[in-house]
């Protein structure tokens, strides 16, 4: 047991040789035990991609696409949603917001509730003034236009398809829209419906009009004055930092609040699908542990003569141990291996080409849930490195349990075991 | 060989190593149990959504004017006599209500509101979630009771309260716009908000009196139990010649995708648990069959066939198995009693109403899941020994005892 003389210890660069070859005396039981290790490595790794892909549409479509990765208003508002609450001196807070790092873009909405009518038909809906160059950096909605083009000038309205409908006017059609003004005055607007969009959201089609924002203002008796402003950061990931930073040093009464404060269902439907996750998995692993702690189990139980052997010719049991461990650790290095070989490849193809969710799902997409069409899988450190250590730690324990049983051994008794 | 006996050896097999058996069992059930717990609360979740669905206005079938889906309005009508009643021989109808709902604009003097006006008969509105929502004032008398309920949430908009007049504006029969004032009754507290802020309700005769039209635009019909549906859907196909006779299931698309989605992540589930669980199972049972070449070699050579030699592999394992399912299912069913009336998820309230649930996350262990998980666990454990049983048949004899 000893390279030239040296005591064989477990820091010996002979263990790690001796702890391969014992792998191979049962190797139908090594690959069982890395096939394992493989499964949940494998699996956990490929459903937390696929997660972690899933989110990132999801939030990416929740706030890229109209609401903005941080939203600004005023915290009245915010409680109680009335007219009379807008930000004051809209335009240059606006540059000057854009000016600080990390914030992209800045767009400023007012947002009135009216009557929309045509000729003698009349529908509720939330009038949405808009500065169309600003929201075109800033979100993708305004993209968007099945037919005909967004409103650019004032006089000009685009609406969504459902309210078209209901109004029953197409593009080049008159509406009128009434409401109630700032000071509490009729507030009136006549447009040409420029565009009609289809964005398959129910609250969008059936209730929006987009209309230039110093329309909307002048209409509703509002000067340079905002409900919303709506911006994008140059990364979503600090979306909660930067709305930190801006709330330092903002007009009194207004609050800026990242996409996850402002939009609490998704951060928190996320939330709850996350924690589902991690109980699965967490199961998995342990299931798997358990089968690793039977195979050292039998392992121990079926080498008793040899560990009785080594103790008799003076090996320490912490070093018998210390080479289980370095056993454990390969059947650890052969299960990744395994995983990366097989579900390495799902994952990557996945995060490359993403995969259709059908037609059951396509249906959820348009409902508000904001799930794309087509799903991919993301890749990143956390991804692939959680659950191999996670399992890591699981597989050295698991062998460590059984193991500590070699202390008690006494060389003797184990050479005679049969 | 007598299957007894075959029994018994299997037994005593698995007790010559507690420890590793043991240790295998622990994993079947912390498998079984998580599996019968997690089917469980996807369960709940499913006919949470699925009753929420239903509740909201929407019942098992509705009957309504073509087009009035695209176009909902009260020119999208139809005619039936007020006291309709299904016909006779409907199997499991819980109720049903005849209402008109058009769109409309709401006022106060303090805010303006886009809306769902709805006239229902309140006696009818059994199958709703009208009936048991907590109601602060009044719920409305009659059909012709000519004063509305609103949601707690639109009040708070609309800085109005009980016993205040609200103006609304909607389209009449004749397609000219119609307003009238109607004063609050009641207001209810639903489970969503979105709902609060969307549906108000008056007599339906009241609501037919202001659009000039003695119409409804649709009628909703409960059931007591969903399989009764389809025989439900094609009477009323029938006897509603020109109109749309539309399921849940397609009026709720959103609903009803998760609903099948559900049923896929019950059986994902457990194929994922197993799958985790057949590597040490086959390790576990290989591992006895090889340790036992020498004592299966002589059994063989004293005459045990092959067969026996299988089901004795076979039994280990279900024996096993059996133990494993009976004890994982008693401590996920313990579970799940812990559990008591459900988990709670207020934590994430929005996210979760979000997708229809409640807050209130109870767990529904249905027995044909529980038999399902324990079938298909006692299947895994047949399927998981054949390889190991095969192994031990082609040990032969001669050479096994010389070892």
């Amino acid at each position: 047991m000893a390279a030239g003389g040296a005591p064989a210890d477990s820091a010996s660069p002979l263990m790690p040789a001796i702890a391969w070859r014992n792998l191979w005396r049962n190797r139908r039981r090594t690959w069982l035990s890395a096939g394992a290790v493989a499964f949940a490595v494998g699996l956990t790794g490929f459903a937390m991609a696929m997660q972690a892909g899933m989110y990132g549409t999801q939030i990416d479509s929740a706030t890229a696409f109209f609401a903005g990765h941080v939203q600004l208003k005023r915290q009245d508002y915010i409680d109680r949603s009335r007219f009379e609450h807008v930000i004051g001196g809209v335009t240059p807070l606006v540059r000057e917001l854009e000016s600080r790092p990390g914030v992209a873009s800045v767009a400023p909405r007012v947002e009135a509730f009216a009557l929309a009518s045509a000729d003698d038909r009349s529908f509720g809906a939330q009038v949405l003034g808009v500065d169309l160059e600003r929201e075109r950096r800033t979100v993708r909605f305004f993209n968007r236009v099945a037919e005909g083009r967004m409103a650019e000038q004032p006089g000009e309205v685009a609406i969504g398809s459902a309210l078209a409908r209901n109004l029953s006017v197409g593009v080049g059609g008159e509406v009128v829209v009434l409401g109630a003004g700032k000071e509490g005055g009729v507030a009136a607007m006549a447009a040409t419906v420029t565009g009609i969009f289809n964005t398959g959201m129910a609250d969008f089609d059936r209730s929006l009009m987009v209309a230039p924002i110093v329309a909307v203002q002048d209409a509703f008796g509002l000067g340079d004055e905002a409900h919303t402003l709506v911006a994008r950061i140059a990364d979503v990931d600090d979306a909660g930092e930067v709305a930190a930073a801006l709330n330092a040093d903002l007009p009194p009464g207004v609050v800026a609040r990242s996409w996850q404060a402002a939009l609490p269902e998704i951060s928190q439907a996320i939330e709850v699908d996350a924690l589902g996750g991690v109980l699965v998995y967490a199961i998995i692993m342990l299931v798997v542990a358990f089968s690793v702690v039977n195979t050292f189990i039998m392992t121990i139980f079926e080498r008793t003569q040899e560990f009785g052997m080594l103790r008799a010719i003076g090996m320490r049991p912490g070093t018998i141990m210390g080479m289980l461990q370095i056993e454990a650790f390969f059947i650890w290095l052969l299960g990744i291996g395994l995983a990366l070989a097989v579900a390495g490849p799902a994952i990557f193809w996945l995060s490359e080409y993403g995969f259709h969710l059908g037609e059951a799902m396509s249906e959820l997409a348009g409902q508000g849930l904001f799930l794309p069409d087509r799903l991919h899988a993301k890749v990143n450190a956390l991804v692939l490195l959680t659950s191999p250590l996670i399992m890591l730690a699981g597989v050295q324990i698991a062998a460590l349990i059984p193991s500590l049983r070699i202390r008690r051994l006494r060389a003797i008794v184990a050479i005679r075991a049969e | 060989m007598p299957i007894k006996l075959l029994l018994q050896m299997s037994v005593r097999n698995i007790l010559r190593h507690r420890r590793r058996n043991g240790m295998m069992l622990a994993a079947v059930v912390v498998a079984v149990a998580a599996v019968v717990m997690m089917n469980s609360l996807i369960r709940g979740m499913q006919q949470d959504m699925a009753d929420a669905a239903v509740e909201n206005l929407v019942g098992h079938v509705k009957v309504l004017a073509p087009g009035y889906r695209d176009d909902p309005g009260i020119q999208k009508n139809f005619e039936l006599a007020s006291d309709w009643r299904p016909p006779e021989g409907v199997p499991e109808v819980a109720g049903w209500a005849l209402r008109v709902r058009v769109p409309a604009v709401i006022m106060s003097e303090r805010g303006t509101r886009g809306i769902q006006f709805v006239g229902v008969n309140p006696r009818q509105e059994g199958i709703s979630f009208l009936s048991s929502a907590h109601m602060a004032g009044d719920s409305l008398k009659d059909a012709s009771d000519g004063r509305i309920i609103i949601g707690q949430a639109l009040a708070e908009q609309l800085e109005t309260g009980l016993g205040r007049r609200l103006v609304i504006i909607t389209q009449g029969a004749d397609g000219l716009n119609r307003e009238a004032g109607f004063r609050i009754a009641g207001l209810y507290d639903a489970d969503g908000e979105g709902m609060e802020k969307f549906f108000v309700f008056t007599g339906v005769n009241a609501l037919q009196k202001m659009v000039g039209a003695e119409v409804f635009t649709e009628l909703s019909i409960r059931l007591h139990r969903e399989p009764a549906l389809f025989a439900l859907k094609e009477t009323l196909v029938e006897l509603f010649t020109g109109l749309e006779v539309l399921d849940w299931r397609e009026l709720e698309p959103q609903a009803a995708a998760m609903f099948i989605f559900a049923d896929a992540a019950v059986l994902i589930w457990f194929f994922v648990m197993m799958g985790a669980l057949v590597f040490g199972l086959v390790n576990t049972l290989i591992t006895s069959v090889m340790e036992r070449i020498r004592e299966l070699g002589m059994l063989r050579a004293v005459g045990m066939r092959p067969r026996s030699v299988v089901a004795q592999v076979v039994i280990e394992s279900s024996v096993l198995m059996l133990i494993g399912v009976a004890a994982g299912v008693a401590l996920g069913l313990a579970g799940i009693f812990a559990m008591g009336d459900g988990l709670d998820l207020s934590l994430w309230s929005e996210g979760v109403e979000s997708f229809g649930m409640r807050t209130l996350l109870r767990p529904v262990p249905l027995v044909d899941d529980v038999l399902r998980i324990a079938l298909l666990s006692l299947g895994l454990g047949v399927v998981a020994s054949l390889y190991p049983a095969w192994r031990a048949i082609k040990i032969k004899p001669l050479e096994a005892l010389r070892r």
